[in-house]
């Protein structure tokens, strides 16, 4: 290995530092825009604000593992090394969005439904595809060999992906409490404009935290990797 | 018109928890790069 290579890592790192923290300061001007000048809702109170965390990082999670697997798949056509170092960055983000997702959806359901969990097909689908996704990262660290742990991983990304289309459409597939869509679908969005608007703006900040996160993971991929090349000599 | 309940207890808590996966997988990001990053430990 030489110094740039440690050196070029080091860039990619502080990159998605920067970009992390600025995300992250973002996150909390969400809140700040959600407590203070969002109207409360009045058959859910104030519970229904943790919609401004919980759907930005759904969709945060969503994206990573589409992205983890459409990665995959060009990674497996191409053999191209930076496409497998995306998909783990990808996979990674994902699993702390989808954390985020797993635990903040709860906590609403618990005042609104009166229960913390049920299983229904969306929230059932989502805990199988972060068990899924967790299952991708612990096979990562049981393949030594680059070769071998691109290829196998990049067959579970990709079935991970498949699972995506189903939990978006699954609360029209399915009996389920779970709310409908209120952006991506195919009328206009249903919510006054003062909500819509810190809604758009918490996913944009979820999109940004999303980048400074995968450019971060990339980095420090890049960085063990150039470790690895100086031990092998 | 009805009552507006009063579940804030459910927001703190759904926020605070948000923030701290999000520090967290920071601060792990952090520290694995820091440590990745050093010259001095270098192998061999």
């Amino acid at each position: 290995m030489s110094n740039g290579e440690l050196e070029r890592a080091g860039r990619v790192v502080r990159r998605g530092g920067w970009i992390t923290g600025a995300a992250l300061a973002g996150v909390a001007g969400i809140y700040v825009m959600a407590l203070a000048y969002t109207p409360v809702e009045v058959r859910q109170g104030p519970a229904q604000k943790i919609f401004y965390i919980h759907a930005p990082a759904a969709w945060a999670a969503l994206l990573a593992f589409s992205l983890v697997g459409l990665a995959s798949i060009l990674y497996l056509w191409l053999e191209d090394p930076r496409l497998d170092r995306f998909a783990a960055a990808s996979a990674e983000a994902g699993v702390a969005f989808c954390g985020v997702v797993l635990t903040t959806g709860p906590i609403w359901g618990k005042p609104i439904w009166g229960t913390w969990w049920t299983w229904d097909a969306r929230l059932t689908l989502t805990l199988f595809l972060f068990f899924l996704f967790l299952g991708y990262l612990v096979l990562r660290q049981a393949l030594p060999d680059p070769s071998e742990r691109g290829r196998f991983s990049a067959v579970v990304g990709i079935l991970g992906m498949l699972l995506v289309p189903f939990i978006h459409v699954s609360v029209y597939l399915f009996r389920t409490l779970h709310p409908q869509p209120i952006l991506i679908k195919p009328s206009s969005p249903s919510l006054p404009p003062e909500m819509l608007r810190t809604l758009l703006v918490s996913f944009a900040v979820s999109t940004l935290l999303y980048v400074g996160f995968v450019t971060w993971r990339y980095g420090l991929t890049l960085a063990l990797e150039a470790r690895e090349h100086h031990a092998r000599g | 018109m009805a009552d507006v309940p009063q579940n804030q207890g459910y927001l703190v808590g759904a926020y605070v928890v948000a923030a701290v996966v999000y520090l967290a997988y920071t601060i792990s990001l952090w520290r694995r790069a820091r440590k990745a990053l050093r010259k001095e430990e270098l192998p061999g």
